[in-house]
């Protein structure tokens, strides 16, 4: 059975259609990413899983229940850090940390304290005192403190750095190997890429690519630039799998479809290479490459 | 001060409706209480209707001591002038700190402050948009009562003296904004100053003591009406108001020089790592986020009703100096026992309105709670929608109907204690529950705006300001009786000059209820919203 499944979900707010019917599925057990621009309706799809918002049309399933009608006691079996986590002014993180847990019915002291010493997070700060990471991290150690089947993280790394989202990432290694089912939304593609087994892309409320990474690889380019020991030559420019390239003298500047991109790399070592830097694909460049090819 | 004209244009275009509802509807009440004095005092009996009201400790406590009743501008100046001064006074806390900490705890200022703009200038653009605020009020009051026929000398003293109370307590706002980090608590800190100052003038000018009379010099509400508008002015008076506000402001600057952005002069304590046990559920969340603002209430309020109660044993002093005043009573059919009765109607029919007040307060914070993300959170949990309407409702309709109840136990104290009969403590606290379900209704009123469109929640504002202008000065609009019987404590008995009226009283607690019900349906079918 799956842990979500969202068929033809529709929701308006007056004019603006924010889910435009959107289907998805999350099998129970696998971290799956959602990946979409600014805007492109991932709160409202979590807000819909959550029975706070009722979808105008479609079925939601969540945990084997309705998310509307069935809200708290699927709420018993979830936990949900949202993208900008708002703390009461006047409670301390941990007052938070704790009243979240027990409204979910109970946390694991143990677990509270191992994870507020691994987010390195002061407990006795009020709410008003806290940067926007360490509110997110608040709204983490909550979730993660509580034992439930089912995370939903709306782009939870996006106040955290580099070190915390390391420890980020551990965590949801750990949440996946006790079979924890997880839905992490995100814009940020490599953070997607080193946890999930499989991705939803959604855009303007509809979900335009789904599956897994490797699967989605069609999809992406490498951004390579390279300096040669002699003047690039004509033909590298419509060479297969080459876009966009530019050349100036012994410099050449390309995008490479990564299915190309070993055919691409052995011509240009032929001729000699004293510079080269790939870059991998930024979501914005996914997210043209995909509405290129379908036309849009 | 750099950046000033543009803090000040943006300080005007996120306020201007703010502005203009309070200067409209401040103004309406004055040459409208002006144009009805003739019917209100009749030429004929002016003289005896004049000396009962000067002597006269309920309209003294409440409207403060008149100075001339003899012409419509001294009249309204005595009727509505310290009314209307007073809520300048909340105009203008509610003006400063929206536009000068609200801005800086939402994260606004901060943005500003790091673009060209100096230090003191989104503080100096919220004072003067305010103060600006309060130069529209005294204009438009003097030129409104100038146009209904009074003296144009007076109707100027009016004016400059309800601008310039108006500006003293744009001065204490400015103060509170920099003491504290929240908006919220700043916002209170002015308010109780201004009750304070309120209770002060009310407690001197009821008094039958000429040195406690002389403490009126003390409360800044009462400053305009110390100018004397409309009987031989005394302009000095306005240097008082002249001089806080501008001593008031300087602090307000000095106080922030002093402090970090985003932080108040009270830093933030650290708190406990492991929330009390008890806070496990949506009500003892909502117990504990109202906690301050339900004691701040309750001290204020029982503060209060000590100060009227200690009044009300003036009465039979006064019978006994005025004696002329005694015969009058007793041919009406009225000794110093109804006096006290009635004294005791007047002041509960207002804090009736104003445990409204807080009703409203408090469970507006559920509203707030969702616009803030925190209800999101809350119901992202195992709690339902149910339970969490619940927690706040119960708080907003136990706390004020509690308080009504404490108020009027506590305004009849004094009277007991000098009568030895302690009957009246109950008489009066029950006089006090049966006014209750007019509060309750305007909680239905919240809690179906709540429901089913939280955009409309001023509408429940609505009614609680039209109600209190009513209370407080309504019979003096000469408005249609229609008009100003269309609140909800109108219908209801008032104890102990009227009767008990058991079918109104269930009636209104039912129609409280249903509403609560019709809200509740609609809450549980809406979408919550969010940031």
């Amino acid at each position: 059975m799956s842990a979500i499944e969202l068929r033809e979900v529709t929701k308006r707010f007056g004019s603006t259609t924010a889910l435009d019917g959107l289907t998805m599925e999350v099998a129970t057990g696998e971290v799956h990413g959602f990946l979409g621009p600014n805007g492109s309706g991932k709160s409202t799809t979590i807000r819909v899983l959550l029975g706070l918002l009722r979808a105008d049309s479609g079925t939601a399933r969540l945990l084997g229940g309705d998310p509307w009608q069935d809200a708290p006691t699927l709420h018993r079996r979830l936990a949900y850090v949202p993208g900008d986590v708002a703390l009461w002014p006047n409670l301390t993180g941990g007052e938070v940390i704790d009243l979240l847990g027990r409204l979910r019915g109970g946390l694991d002291p143990a677990r509270r304290s191992a994870l507020l010493e691994r987010f390195d997070l002061d407990p006795t700060k009020k709410g008003t005192t806290y940067s926007k990471g360490n509110r997110q991290k608040v709204a983490l150690v909550a979730a993660l403190a509580s034992d439930v089947e089912l995370l939903l993280l709306d782009e939870p790394t996006s106040g955290l750095d580099p070190l915390m989202e390391a420890q980020f990432r551990a965590v949801v290694e750990d949440e996946r190997g006790r079979g924890r089912t997880v839905l992490l939304s995100s814009h940020i593609l490599s953070e997607v890429e080193h946890l999930c087994d499989r991705v939803s892309i959604i855009r303007s409320g509809q979900i335009v690519e789904s599956g897994t990474l490797a699967e989605l690889r069609h999809l992406t380019r490498t951004l390579v630039v390279a300096e040669l020991a002699v003047p690039v030559p004509e033909g590298l420019a419509t060479a297969p799998g080459v876009h966009d390239a530019e050349l100036d003298g012994h410099r050449l500047t390309c995008q490479v479809d990564d299915t190309e991109l070993g055919a691409v790399m052995s011509r240009l070592s032929a001729l000699g290479i004293r510079s080269i830097t790939s870059t991998p694909p930024t979501l914005e460049e996914l997210f043209l490459r995909h509405y290129d090819e379908s036309g849009r | 001060m750099t950046g000033l004209g543009t803090l000040v244009r943006l300080a005007l275009r996120r306020s201007r409706w703010f502005y203009l509802a309070w200067v409209l509807a401040l103004t309406v009440v004055v040459p409208l209480t002006a144009a009805a004095y003739e019917q209100i005092v009749d030429p004929r009996n002016a003289d005896l209707l004049i000396a009962t009201m000067e002597n006269n400790p309920t309209m003294r406590a409440m409207l403060g001591p008149p100075v001339d009743l003899t012409t419509a501008g001294g009249f309204t100046v005595w009727r509505v002038g310290t009314f209307v001064a007073a809520m300048a006074g909340i105009m203008a806390v509610l003006g400063v700190v929206r536009s000068t900490r609200a801005e800086e705890e939402d994260g606004r200022t901060e943005l500003l402050r790091s673009g060209a703009t100096g230090r003191h200038a989104p503080l100096a653009a919220g004072v003067l948009v305010a103060l600006l605020a309060c130069a529209a009020l005294g204009l438009a009051v003097a030129v409104s009562m100038t146009l209904v026929g009074e003296p144009v000398v007076g109707s100027v003293a009016f004016g400059a003296g309800l601008a310039l109370v108006g500006a003293t307590f744009v001065g204490v706002g400015a103060v509170a904004a920099q003491l504290t980090a929240s908006a919220r608590t700043a916002t209170a800190l002015g308010l109780w100053t201004l009750a304070a100052a309120y209770t002060l003038r009310a407690v001197a000018d009821g008094s039958t003591d000429e040195g406690v009379r002389e403490l009126a010099w003390a409360s800044p509400v009462q400053w305009m009406a110390l100018t004397r508008p409309y009987a031989d002015e005394r302009w000095w008076v306005l240097l008082l108001p002249l001089l806080a506000a501008l001593v008031l402001v300087a602090l307000a600057v000095v106080l922030e020089r002093r402090r970090d952005h985003g932080a108040g002069l009270w830093a933030a304590r650290r708190g406990r790592a492991e929330a009390a046990g008890s806070l496990a559920s949506p009500g003892a969340l909502a117990v504990r986020l109202q906690r301050g603002q339900v004691i701040g209430w309750t001290v204020g309020l029982l503060l209060f009703a000590l100060a009227m109660g200690s009044l009300s044993t003036t009465f039979g002093d006064l019978l006994e100096q005025v004696p002329q005043l005694g015969v009058m009573f007793e041919r009406m059919g009225a000794g110093a026992e109804q006096l006290v009765d009635a004294f005791f109607v007047a002041m509960l029919s207002i804090v009736a309105v104003l445990v409204a007040v807080v009703a409203v307060q408090l469970f507006s914070r559920l509203a707030a709670e969702e616009e803030r993300g925190h209800a999101e959170l809350v119901l992202s949990t195992g709690a339902t929608r149910g339970r969490l309407l619940t927690a706040y409702l119960v708080v907003a309709a136990l706390v004020p109907v509690l308080l009504l109840v404490a108020v009027g136990a506590v305004m009849a104290l004094n009277q007991a204690r000098t009568s030895g009969s302690w009957g009246v403590v109950g008489e009066v606290a029950g006089a006090g529950a049966a006014l209750a379900p007019g509060g309750l209704v305007v909680l239905g009123i919240a809690v179906l705006a709540h429901g089913w469109a939280p955009r409309l929640a001023w509408v429940t504002w609505v009614v609680v300001g039209w109600s209190l202008v009513m209370v407080w000065v309504g019979a003096a609009l000469d408005l249609p009786e229609w008009l100003t019987e269309l609140t909800p404590w109108a219908p209801l008995p008032q104890l102990p000059v009227e009767d008990m009226d058991w079918p109104v009283v269930l009636g209104m607690t039912g129609l409280a209820a249903a509403l609560v019900a019709l809200g509740a349906v609609g809450y549980r079918r809406r979408d919550i919203t969010g940031t």
